[in-house]
């Protein structure tokens, strides 16, 4: 039984071990942002609506405002800085800038990951299933045009 | 010519930040030793407040002050981009769902929440007014304090101001038929992605301020005005908006944040959340009746509008919006006779502000609805008669005013192939196609500073917001083609007003024009000194050299930008500084206070299917064709158009904010407040410019990014007429709704 | 949310020590969102989070056994549209659960949740009420497995006693050919909250079955056993009569989603599609 207060929690982020202490009903998105400083995942909504805070947990992608963060204990998170490896992009980001798929750029970490977790278990999907996939992230500068153009772009790009 | 110049879908700059999650917004910036704020609110439209119980939030640990009305100077400050009636908090009354009454200031996020929660407001329910006919009432009460305005003779009523344009003589105005209706558009909020965020700072006598916002050097004088201190003190630092369409141009609690900061001497930091986002913004809700006089051959004989505007409870740049989106409410036209009545009504609402389309998109409705059904009764193809009527190039079609600024039907004509509208309509579908009209500014300045350095690489200095229509690119792309600079090798430095040169704002789509020709022009002058120096180098007559698009000409070869300047900055290295100014006079005797630097025009097109037993609809293409003058940067471009019209599709087919008979929000949060996801896509969205080069900016420019929001609602609804028969005044267009039509069709 | 305490038991004795220690101040935490979007909204603040993610007995997933395919508590959305078994016995469950939410929402949503949960618009209820699910339901002194039809009460209402956690789900595996389908109205394609729902399962035997929700206060199950509905030759009036009949048991309201007046037609209206839809699957079985 865990106290009302902080509990010590381990967990790999983007392939790094992290121990830290959290409070009890902060969020995996919280935790993320406030304590491992990593702001990329981005807060809107904050009830699972908007997918701007999509992380990928144990290779599924998740609304990291609807987990606690406690409840990421021994998971292996993924979140929009790990893409990139030793600055080269990844095939999706590099995707996205090719197509001009960012605009505002706000909903792009959560487009990104849902894009990499789609991909991941359906390499090379086809429209309606790149606008199912996404259909959980909002974005309000796009016709999400561009944006699905990426996502097959990158899917093409890795199985030439 | 640079490969990163003008036309060219150059990558974006900020795209490699926004990619990677580096792009720092304002939520991100780390402000260790801040205060978080958490704000007070009642859920209730409008109350009374008799008392503001602080004593227990207080002793919750970690906070540092709990402020309410009473601790800000008396009178309480107030503010406001056109009339000065917002207070920092809620004076006595709240006037709507979601005005704070109290904030709080803690160490951390947890205990600034939980002593909001503490903080207990007695209040007595008042009945509030939120409809046209209670606010015109003389029975109903008063939004705004008639102290507030002592020599206006509309003082006593919920009109905030009253406007009335027309020329010729409607009356006596002969007409085959006409045709009267309402229209009503309703109140919905700008959803951007990211939640409105404010930070404030004492910096030694003075105060910094992070805001997202698109205005920031008006936020600089506004702030400065109010603080009590010199404009030099006030340092804005606008981090690039994650969304904005008009909800981030003028100031909402950056002054609550400044008064926290400067009580506190600490830095403070108050992120909203999606909610009290949606509280905080909205666009004007309307009822607009139209009364169109056509002669038999469909043209038209006159325009006679009254549109009713409900703008909240504070004018924000309300007014504004109503007055310019109404002077065109005729649209590209040519109306002999028009008379047009524009009211803003207060109401117990979120204050509306700026939105995309700033009023046209309920002009557009309204007046595109009704010409929609006037082709109806007469017989004639709606193409047809909006060409007939369509002004030409170069033709006034508002009297005294800037003339048509661009072969619109040309437009018209592209949307209308795209759609194939004179091909067989299928079986089931119908088509609809609609005009949309809106002037740029109509007085504006910007300046900006460009720096040439050593190395060939270059600085842009420009206080434009980048909130995603791609304004940095813009303007590194101008320096790209002007001095021959890559992209990748052009920095452009924004939203720090300590250090970037004034801008008068980001609106009206008027960046690229505006700001863009600030930047053309500090290049030009960079290109002079690059003149005198090849001068100097080579020992020829500078009337003999010509700079341009990267290159130095000379009488006999050319040299490349970056060879010439560092043979003559060497030996002791340096740069060279341009400095660009754009200006655009007002006119006092004008309506508007000045004409239209431009237009924006759009045409938009689109084919549905309805499921006439549940009333979904089905978009199976839709097309929307800008006249954009020049596309700077295709790609761009085409985003913006794309996502304009789906905007568009929102408040056409399903956004609402829905409140209760007591005037409180009942859909707040993104659950109910729906937005286009994915899956609520066109079958086909094709989007197209036509580029005659005939804009006011560098290379033909005009400005665009509102255009295609325009008429999208008018193109779906008489798509959705001529596919079930039904003509339907209101929007949305829910599924309930259409089916509510449809039951009701004779 | 205030601060709760959190508990991660490994077994389901575990858990409900914990449930019977703290009673009504304990939320269970399974794919949490649910729960998560009620403590930010403060409609339930909890002295402890009881996660069963771990608890050994509630993570065996999907299994068959005994003639019954056995959805253990904790598995989610996502395993459901992917699992073989379920795909082919029960078609219509896989498309009411593929609309729960988006795929970030599936992959955390659990079925014991979504059936917990008992909201009156619940997707999974119709599909799983048609297909005669039953709720396996354990305390510390005893273990019950009832009809789904028996456990849902009203809205956010179950028959669950203090103590008492659903550990499973249970399917019976068809043993005759059947049609089913699943089918909503929504305000939007994209994800949405059902402004009606419904499953329909015709049955070789001649039985349709209905099941509707989000137009009462629970979703609710109505069948003919005349055989009319099932027999596209019968008299169109007596299909219509006894169509009609069915969706009359309805009680929809009026709220920010829809008006009772529109529910009720759409009712009316995709009844009619989805039994034409579950015969044409029942004559491809």
């Amino acid at each position: 039984m865990i106290p009302a207060g902080a509990l010590a929690m381990t967990f790999t982020v983007n392939g790094t071990v992290r121990t830290l202490e959290v409070a009890t009903h902060h969020t995996l998105l919280d935790v993320l942002r406030d304590q491992l400083d990593l702001t990329g995942t981005k807060e809107c909504c904050a009830e699972g609506e908007c997918g701007a805070c999509t992380v990928l947990v144990d290779g599924r992608s998740v609304n990291s405002c609807l987990m606690l963060a406690v409840e990421a204990d021994g998971s292996e998170i993924a979140t929009v800085e790990g893409l990139a490896s030793d600055g080269e992009l990844g095939p999706l980001q590099q995707a996205f800038l090719d197509k001009g798929a960012a605009q505002c750029g706000f909903c792009i970490p959560g487009q990104l990951m849902s894009a990499q977790a789609l991909l991941a278990r359906n390499p090379l999907p086809t429209v309606d299933e790149v606008h199912d996939g996404l259909v959980g992230n909002l974005c309000r500068c796009a016709g999400y045009q561009q944006i699905t153009e990426a996502v097959l772009a990158a899917a093409e790009s890795v199985n030439r | 010519m640079s490969a990163d110049g003008a036309g060219v879908s150059a990558r974006r700059v900020g795209g490699h930040e926004r990619v990677t999650g580096q792009q720092e917004y304002l939520a991100d910036i780390r402000q260790p030793h801040a205060l978080h704020v958490k704000l007070v609110a009642l859920d209730v439209a409008r109350a009374r407040i008799l008392n503001i119980d602080t004593t227990e939030a207080e002793q919750v640990p970690g906070v540092s002050l709990v402020m309410t009305a009473a601790d800000l100077p008396q009178p309480v400050p107030r503010f406001g981009p056109q009339f000065q009636d917002r207070p920092v908090l809620a004076v006595g009354e709240t006037k709507y769902h979601g005005e704070p009454v109290a904030a709080v200031a803690a160490e951390t996020k947890d205990a600034a929440e939980a002593a909001a929660r503490l903080v207990v407001v007695e209040h007595e329910v008042l009945p509030a007014v939120f409809s046209v006919a209670e606010a015109l009432d003389p029975g109903s009460p008063l939004v705004q304090e008639p102290g507030l305005r002592p020599d206006d003779p509309l003082a006593g009523t919920n009109i905030l101001r009253e406007h009335h344009f027309g020329w010729g003589d409607v009356d006596t105005s002969a007409a085959d038929l006409v045709v009267e209706n309402t229209y009503t558009f309703p109140i919905v909020t700008h959803f951007a992605i990211e939640p409105h965020g404010f930070m404030a700072a004492p910096d030694g006598d003075g105060i910094v301020i992070w805001s997202a916002i698109q205005h920031p050097y008006l936020l600089q004088k506004m702030m400065a005005k109010l603080l009590g201190m010199p404009l030099a003190s006030v340092r804005v630092l606008a981090p690039d908006p994650g969304g904005a369409f008009g909800g981030k141009q003028n100031a909402k609690l950056e002054p609550l944040v400044a008064f926290i900061a400067l009580r506190t001497g600490r830095p403070v930091r108050l992120i909203l959340t999606l909610e009290e986002t949606f509280q905080a913004v909205r666009r004007a809700s309307a009822e607009i009746t139209v009364r169109t006089g056509f002669v038999e051959d469909g043209t038209l004989a006159f325009q006679d509008i009254e549109a009713n505007f409900l703008i909240g409870a504070y004018a924000d740049i309300a007014d504004r919006v109503v007055s310019k989106s109404s002077y065109l409410g005729c649209g590209p036209y040519r109306t002999p006779a028009a008379r047009i009545l524009a009211r803003a009504i207060l109401s117990h609402t979120t204050p509306s502000t700026a939105f995309r389309g700033f009023g046209i998109p309920q002009l557009t409705w309204a007046r595109e609805s009704n010409l929609d059904e006037g082709a109806h009764v007469l017989g004639i193809d709606r193409l047809e008669i909006r060409l007939r009527n369509l002004v030409a190039d170069g033709e006034a079609f508002i009297p005294g005013d800037t003339a048509a600024d661009g072969d619109w039907a040309q437009s018209v004509r592209k949307a209308a192939e795209l759609i194939k509208w004179d091909s067989p309509v299928p079986a089931g579908r119908g088509r609809g196609l609609a005009i949309g009209l809106k002037s740029g500014p109509t007085a504006g300045l910007s300046y900006s500073t460009v720096r040439l350095l050593a190395d060939g690489s270059g600085v842009v200095y420009s206080g434009t917001s980048d909130m995603g229509q791609g304004a940095r690119t813009i303007f590194a792309q101008i320096v790209s083609q002007e001095l021959g600079v890559p992209l990748d090798r052009i920095s452009v430095v924004m939203g720090d007003t300590a250090v970037v040169p004034y801008d008068q704002q980001t609106s009206a789509s008027r960046s690229s024009v505006f700001m863009g020709t600030a930047v053309l022009r500090a290049c030009q002058e960079i290109q002079a000194q690059l003149c005198e120096m090849a001068s100097r180098l080579h020992g020829i007559d500078a009337s003999e050299i010509v700079v341009e698009n990267g290159v130095v000409r000379l009488p006999d070869g050319e040299a490349a930008i970056v060879e010439v300047l560092q043979q003559g900055l060497a030996p002791l290295g340096g740069e060279l500084v341009g400095n660009g100014e754009m200006r655009k006079q007002g006119d006092p005797d004008h309506p508007l206070g000045g004409s239209a630097a431009f237009f924006e025009f759009n045409c938009t097109a689109t084919e549905v299917e309805v499921d006439q037993e549940t009333g979904e609809t089905l978009l199976h293409r839709y097309v929307t064709v800008g006249d954009v003058g020049r596309a700077m940067n295709p790609i761009q471009v085409a985003g913006q158009d794309e996502g304009a019209a789906i905007m568009g599709l929102g408040h056409t087919l399903m956004e609402h904010i829905i409140l209760d008979e007591s005037g409180r929000i009942q859909n707040l949060g993104a659950i109910d407040y729906r937005i286009p996801t994915s899956n609520d896509l066109p079958l086909e969205l094709v989007s197209a410019s036509v580029e005659n080069g005939d804009g006011p900016g560098p290379y033909g420019i005009k400005g665009i990014a509102e255009g295609a929001l325009l008429p999208t609602a008018p193109a779906v609804a008489g798509a959705v007429r001529e596919a079930t028969g039904a003509f339907i005044r209101d929007l949305p267009l829910t599924p309930e709704r259409i089916w509510q039509a449809l039951q009701e069709r004779p | 949310m205030s601060p709760f305490q959190y508990a991660r038991p490994d077994t389901v004795a575990e858990a409900q020590t914990l449930l019977a220690e703290f009673g009504s101040e304990a939320s269970l935490l399974a794919g949490g969102t649910d729960l998560l979007v009620d403590l930010r909204g403060r409609r339930v603040q909890p002295r402890v989070v009881v996660d069963l993610k771990r608890v050994a007995e509630l993570t065996s997933g999907i299994e068959e056994a005994d003639g019954a395919l056995r959805i253990s508590a904790t598995s989610v959305m996502t395993d459901l549209t992917e699992d073989e078994r379920v795909r082919h016995y029960y078609p219509a469950l896989v498309e009411a659960a593929a609309v729960v939410g988006s795929i970030q929402i599936r992959n955390r949503a659990t079925l014991a949740g979504n059936v917990c949960n008992a909201s009156p618009a619940a997707d999974t209820v119709p599909a799983l009420l048609v297909y005669g699910a039953e709720v396996t339901l354990t305390s510390l002194s005893a273990t019950r497995r009832l009809p789904l039809d028996d456990f849902l009460v009203g809205p956010g209402e179950t028959v669950l006693e203090a103590g008492e956690m659903v550990t499973a789900i249970n399917l019976p595996i068809p043993s005759r050919p059947a049609g089913a389908t699943f089918a909503r109205v929504t305000r939007r394609r994209g994800v949405d909250l059902a402004t009606i729902s419904l499953s329909c399962l015709v049955d070789s035997d001649g039985t349709t079955t209905f099941a509707y929700g989000a137009v009462a206060p629970r979703p609710f199950l109505v069948r003919d056993h005349s055989g009319v509905l099932a027999d596209r030759g019968a008299d169109e009036r007596d299909r219509e009569a006894a169509l009609r009949e069915m969706t009359s048991y309805a009680s929809p309201i009026t709220d920010i989603r829809a008006s009772a007046e529109y529910r009720q037609a759409m009712l009316d209206v995709m009844s009619r599609r989805a039994l034409d839809k579950a015969i044409d699957r029942l004559a491809a079985a």
